[in-house]
This record gives structure tokens, sequence and C-alpha cells, in this order.
């Protein structure tokens, strides 16, 4: 990406209402029509989690039988004692004991290796590419933006927790709507009135101008929406590590945006798509406590937002992905820590999923520049999950993609 | 007379956070061109501001041990103190400032060499980096390169303390090239390795955020980077660094993203890069405010939360430390998601439209309608109803309000908070055509 086009995807990072002009005049209406239409049971639901900063891989599933992990990296690596051993020489990171428990019940899928061409070790570009989907050429919509530019209209049927929506709800046409955490506060009376008034349209808006007045306007009609099933005040911020990595993006709580997620899927918001995040991953520096407490993290509200739709009827219905925009350097820095990396690991999690390893491990004695090597397409994924949760055709939206990962889904 | 208008209300919302009670009338009197002159002109001397007593940031020594329960709750709190300390007294310079450009272009800085109190965990690193982009502002940019890589808070927040010769940490490297000096792409990762070499061997005080140079830990061997092989250290690799034409092109990048338009790629006819090819940013702003990129149409921006509330402030002479409670401002900034000295990332707060969700729109009612609780309307109620929208479109500095804000303003212009709240929730000022 040329600076320029780095520009386009931090203005597209907030791009939640660009192009939604056009459907604007009805989006309240069909708001409301999904009061009445809950998404049926049965209806296939996917929960993207993006972990900002480039979590270290290799200290996510270790390779706790290779002796050159433990010789790369001799004072940041897991003895073999340590680690939650599952297969194939491979062991999940201390902190990840729930995941374990997935892996036993068979509902974890670990893609290995996963990256992309000519890998990119900045975390912007990196992240705009896993994103848009597109590692060469730049394009400032986000894949499943493409998906809802392939849907009919509906608000509720993307959704991102949190102030500021990811670039891959940002579609041509129309994009993912953003849910505010730390419950909602909507304005009533006569100001929720003067409000609504201030969000219709006008012939005189610029694109800014209408863009402003339809986010506000959204807040009265997904309110609306959500507030009904939200009427127990929102979950109280879990406590999250104090972590020393945290300067490359994400939300901070993910337990609660999880929570808020496992409660609108219980009470049958009809959406197929939702984004959650989790920043921090960025361990340049003293790297185990830091990285185990965010994986630790991760782990629980997994597990914990897997058990809430338990009794709803809708746990076959969830799949949920987990990925970073690249792993990490293979060998330690002075600092405990590592420097961008390469591919990484993504975990796929649902009943539908065929528990266990895919992809290749990337060999630790082939370093591309000290580099992992990437053994599998990250588009791979995207296109499974499109086509099998998502009913699209992968090709449609990642630009003629045919690479599936095989046997992924039950 | 419109064109005129929208030239003036963009210089005085982009370049001084907004106008003061009657300046923007005194201005559309006075004309673009000496309104401009007048606003680039920071030598005038500023008693309040001058009066504004530093705030206290005393160095506060080696954090106690984590069983000392007592002492670490002590000291916990005098770091959050510093740290509220510090913000609202950058806000309050924000506000009051008679001429509020070093304090815009402080601002920008701030964002372009984004660094965040929640990893350096001292307030007195920040408040010293603060004071250092406030010297270079508007000074030269090689210059404030330099003293950049020498600041504490840089160099704890991106690793540069832990860098060693034999184990260099590419962190800082990469993205003093990548962010702050020459954009994404124009660099190889051999020259993010060659730097992060040159990089090595200066260690921070954690606490005082001094930098010191230690050669035991420096690699004096030559590095080769854009062609020449020599030894180097910080200095001599940020010279060189910032010698690329590819510094001036992506400098003048980064002032027309944030000043000009985040959407619309830099119009070279504005001859911003050329007036920053000595690396002076005095210059470059001048080109920005003085040849004719403010009255190109389409070139709005949307103000983030701090420009928003600074701007209500500015036109309600509100100092935000003197709200109630002290640290009002602070609560609701961070609802909003922009809390000075607490940037996402390393690269800064995104724009425009990432602060246009839904979820930004309900936290800036939440805000405006808390703010008019505390706010003196007196000047806004001795103005007849009739001629109240006016009134707050000039207090504002306003282009125009389109004709449902008209509507939603006359039907509470007897309700002053509620016509408050309306007037800067609304489109017309949450963007700034």
């Amino acid at each position: 990406m040329d600076t320029i086009s780095r520009r386009k995807f931090l203005q597209l990072s907030g791009a939640a209402t660009v192009g939604a002009s056009a459907a604007m005049l009805s989006i309240s209406d069909i708001a409301q029509a999904a009061i009445a239409r809950p998404l049926p049971l049965g209806t296939p639901i996917v929960v993207v989690v993006t972990l900002y900063g480039g979590n270290d891989g290799l200290n996510t599933v270790v390779p706790y039988t290779d002796p050159l992990y433990y010789s790369m990296r001799p004072e940041i690596s897991y003895k073999p004692e340590k680690v939650l051993q599952l297969s194939d020489g491979l062991g999940l990171n201390p902190a990840m004991s729930e995941m374990k428990s997935l892996w036993d019940q068979k509902k974890l899928a670990i893609i290995r290796g996963v990256g992309y061409p000519f890998p990119d070790h900045s975390h912007f570009s990196s992240m705009a590419i896993w994103q848009t989907a597109s590692p060469i050429s730049h394009i400032s919509t986000g894949w499943l933006g493409r998906w809802l530019d392939s849907q009919s209209v509906d608000p509720m049927l993307a959704i991102s927790l949190g102030s500021v929506p990811p670039p891959l709800f940002a579609g041509a046409k129309r994009s993912g709507s953003a849910l505010p955490l730390g419950g909602l506060v909507i304005p009533s009376g006569k100001l929720a009135m003067r409000c609504q008034t201030l969000s219709k349209s006008s012939s005189s808006d610029s694109p800014l101008m209408a863009s402003a007045a339809t986010s506000m306007g959204n807040l009265f009609d997904l309110s609306s929406n959500v507030t009904s099933v939200l009427k127990s005040p929102a979950p109280i911020a879990a406590d999250l590590p104090v972590t020393n990595g945290g300067n490359a993006g994400g939300e901070s709580s993910l337990q609660q945006q999880l929570d808020i997620v496992a409660k609108l899927i219980v009470a049958g918001a009809p959406t197929r798509a939702w984004s959650v995040s989790l920043g921090g991953f960025d361990t340049h520096a003293n790297e185990a406590n830091a990285q185990s407490a965010l994986l630790g993290s991760v782990s629980s509200s997994v597990a914990r937002f897997i058990s809430q739709l338990k009794g709803s009827g809708r746990a076959s219905d969830v799949t949920v992905m987990i990925y970073s925009e690249f792993g990490r350097r293979v060998k330690a820095n002075a600092s405990q820590g590592t420097d961008h990396g390469t591919s990484g690991p993504v975990f796929v999690i649902g009943d539908r999923i065929n528990g266990g390893m895919y992809g290749d491990q990337p060999s630790l004695s082939k370093l591309v520049d000290g580099d992992l090597a990437v053994t599998t397409d990250f588009r791979d994924i995207y296109a499974s999950i499109l086509e099998r949760d998502l009913k699209a055709d992968p090709a449609q939206i990642l630009n003629g993609w045919k690479g599936r990962v095989n046997l992924l889904y039950k | 007379m419109e064109a005129q208008r929208l030239e003036i209300s963009r210089l005085y919302a982009r370049f001084a956070f907004g106008p003061r009670p009657g300046q923007f009338s005194q201005a559309l009197a006075a004309g673009f061109s000496t309104s401009a002159k007048n606003l680039l002109n920071t030598s005038l001397s500023d008693p309040s501001l001058d009066a504004l007593p530093l705030p206290s940031v005393p160095d506060l020594g080696q954090r106690p041990s984590p069983g000392d329960t007592a002492a670490t709750k002590a000291f916990n709190l005098s770091v959050r103190t510093q740290t509220e300390e510090i913000t609202l007294w950058w806000l309050d310079r924000m506000a009051i400032a008679q001429n509020p450009l070093l304090e815009r272009m402080t601002w920008f800085w701030h964002g372009h060499w984004a660094t965040s109190i929640d990893k350096v965990n001292f307030a007195l690193p920040m408040f010293n980096q603060n004071q250092t982009l406030r010297a270079n502002a508007l000074g030269n940019f090689r210059t404030m390169a330099h003293a950049m890589f020498h600041d504490g808070a840089l160099q704890i927040w991106l690793d540069g303390n832990d860098s060693v010769k034999n184990s260099p940490n590419e962190n800082l490297s990469r993205e003093f090239m990548e962010l702050f000096a020459m954009g994404v792409n124009n660099y190889t990762e051999d020259d993010v390795k060659a730097v992060a070499r040159a990089f090595t061997g200066y260690q921070v005080g954690r606490t005082s955020g001094d930098v010191k140079f230690n050669l035991k830990r420096h690699d004096s061997d030559p590095i080769k980077l854009f062609g020449s092989n020599t030894p180097l250290d910080g200095d001599s690799a940020t010279d060189l660094i910032v010698s690329r034409d590819e510094n001036a092109r992506f400098i003048t990048e980064r002032l027309w993203f944030r000043f000009i338009s985040s959407s619309n790629s830099v119009d070279i006819k504005f001859g911003v890069q050329t007036a920053f090819a000595n690396r002076d940013i005095a210059s470059a702003v001048k080109a920005l405010v003085s040849n004719g990129a403010l009255s190109v149409p389409q070139y709005g921006v949307v103000r983030q939360p701090v420009e928003w509330f600074i701007a209500i402030c500015r036109a309600f002479a509100i100092q935000p430390s003197k709200l109630s409670p002290r640290n009002f401002a602070l609560g609701h900034l961070l609802k909003m998601s922009q809390v000075p000295f607490l940037p996402p990332n390393v690269g800064g707060w995104p724009t425009d439209e990432a602060w246009l969700s839904s979820a930004s729109a309900q936290f800036r009612i939440s805000f405006a309608s808390a703010l008019s609780k505390q706010i003196d309307f007196s000047a806004l109620a001795a103005v007849p109803a009739d001629k109240r929208i006016d009134y707050i479109k000039d207090l504002l500095g306003i282009y125009n309000f389109s004709a449902r804000t008209f509507t939603a303003l006359t039907n509470a212009k007897d309700d002053l908070p509620q016509f408050f709240t309306l007037a800067v929730c609304s489109p017309e000022f949450v963007v700034n055509e």
C-alpha cells in the first residue's frame, strides 16, 4: 500500500455509514421489521474476533517438541510440562485452559501458518490486508462489507462492538453498524424528538454531513430495537491485565463485548456477522506475562460466550473466528519480546466445526528472513466461512478465490 | 461573501479550534487574508496563557514494590493525579489561548508522534514530550525529529530502552520510518533493520524520561542505509531519514490529511510541499492556510472530539479545568474515545467517519447535555428569540445551517440548554464543511 492508500485505510476505519445514504430513508422501517422477524433458528452467525497488535503465534500454539523453539527464544519459551498439550507436538499457551477444553470437545479448529503472499510487517498495512482480504492491490472495502453489499439493506445485519467500526465491515454500498459499550443512554422526550429532526437528511448535506446525520438517526433506530433486549445494565468491564504491549489498536474488554453479543444473539437479533476486538498484542518487550494475560482473557471470554448460548437453541448456529494481523519474529529480542513477524495460527470454533489441526506447521528450520513461512492463505478460511455460514459465493467476494480449508465444517 | 464565510469558518475551526465570541463576525468584516495573517502571527504575547500555572509534575521515583499495598495505592493515585493535571492544563491552554495556533499544532504533532501514557505510565515524561512538541510545533521538522528521537516517553513507548547491539528492537525504527518520518512502503525491511541498529544503546530513566547514550550497548559497526555505509547513531540516522524526499512528501500529506481533507489527496498547486522543502513547519502551515486550499468546497473535515469540545469552550468562554467536577471533561472525552496523552495506538487517532458512528453520536449528545447544565447562557438569553439561530451560527463559526437543523433549533429556541445541545450536535457543527 502506498501512503495515500494507507490514508484511505485510516479513513475507512470509521466508514460505518459511508455509502449508506441511498438506504437511509428506509433504515427505520427495516430496523422496526427486524424486531418482528427475529433471525430464524438455525441461521448461521459469524463472530469475528480481531486481536490487534500482532499476536505471537508461536507462544499461542507452542511447538514444544522442537528444540529450535527453545534455542531461538530461550527466555520467553514455554516448557513442555507447562503447555496444554494438543497433538502433533503442539500445545496451547498455559493461560488458555478453556480453549483446551473446547479442543477436547472437538469444537476448536487450529489453522496453522496462516498469512498471505509477501507479508507486510506494518500493523496498519497488514491489518488492512486482512480486513480487506486483498493482499496485492489496495481496495477500500472489507471482506464482510462486500458480503453486506450482496445482501438487502438491514442496519442490524452486521454489528461491531465499540465506537469505531472496523474496516472489515465497510462495503461499497452499505456498511455494518456500531454499538457502543457501556450501556445505551438514549435521549428521550423533546430532546430525542429534536435530535431526530437533526438527523433528517438534507439536500445540502455533503457526504460527511450526511454521515453525521445518519449516524444520529441510526442511534434512535438501533436503540429502539436493542434496548428491549438490553434492559439489564451493561456488564461491568472485566478487569483486564495491565499490559505493556498496548500500542496497536483494539477495544479493551473482550468479555464485555462478547457478553453483549451473546445476549443479542439469544434474543434473536437479525444479525449474521459480529465483530469484537482486543488490543495489546504488540509485545516488543516483556512478552510472556502480557501475552498470557491477554490470551487468558481471550480463552475465558470466548468459552463464557459459547456457554451463554447454550439453551437458546442457537449454540450450534455460531462460528467464532479469532485472528491477528501477523505473528511475531521467531527469534526473541533483548527485551524479552519479539518484533513483527509473518504467519500465525487462526482459531475457528463452533459446534459445526470439525475440531483439530489444519494446514502445515511452519518449520523453524526453514525461516524466510527470520520469519515463519506462510502455509495457509487466510482467504481459504474466509471462503469457507462465506460459503458455509453466510451462504455466499466466495469467488464473488474474494476476487475469484477458489481455495478452502478442507473438511473444516461438519 | 458566501465563499469568504466558508473560508473563514474553516480557518478558525481547523487552525484555531474555533472562534471566540465576536471573533467570527469581526473576521467576516476584516476579510479572510487579514484574519489569516493575524492567525499565523504567533509572536504576540498572551497574558492569560502566561498566567496559567504549570502543572506540578515532580519525578515520582520508582514504583513501590508490589507487596507494599499502601504505598502502591498512594503511588497510583499520584500518577493519576499528575496525569489529570497535565491533561487539564493542556486543554485549558487550548481553550484560553488568544491565538491557539501553537496549541493546535502541538495537538497535531501529538497525534503524529502518538505516544500513550497507557504504556509510559509516568506523567513527567509525557509532560516533557508535550513541551518538546510545543517548542518545535511551528519550527523545523529536522530539529523536531532529533528532539523526538531523544524523547524519553517515545523511547519507552516504542521499546528503544531495551534495544542493544546484539539484539536490536525494531519497534522504534519501524514506526519512526513508517509513521513519523517517511510513510509506509518508502523504505525496505532491510532499512528497518539498519535503522534499528543505529538506534541501539539509548537508555531511558523511566520515571523522568531522561535519555542517555550508552556506547557499550550501541552497534558501532558500519551500517548500510540509503546508499551510505558508515557507523550511525540515532542522530545521524535521523538526519539521513529526514533528508529523504519522501520525508517532505510524507509530512505534507499528513498535514493535508488532518487540516484539509482525508479523502482527497494533496493538490500540488497549493504549494505545501514546496513550502516545506527546508522542513520549515510554519511555512507549510502558511501554505495550507493561505494558498486557497480552504476554499475548495469538497474539502470537509469532521471535528475530532477534543476539537469539538474545545471549540465549544472557546465560544462559551469555558476553562475545562473549572468545570465541575474538575475531571468532568476527561470522563466525557474518554467516552468519546479521545483523551490527550491516550491515543489508541501509535498511528494516532482516526479521522472523519470514524467519529460519526451511532456510538459517537450518543456520547456527543450526552456530553453536550451535561455541559449545557454548566454553561452561562445569559448572553444567548439577551439575544431576541428570533435572532438566536444567527447568533449561535456566528458564535460557533458555522458556515451554514440546513433546513432540518434550522427547524430543530427553531423548536428549541426558548429552551437554551437544549438549543445549545442541538446546535453543537448538528451535522453542520460536527462536520466543518
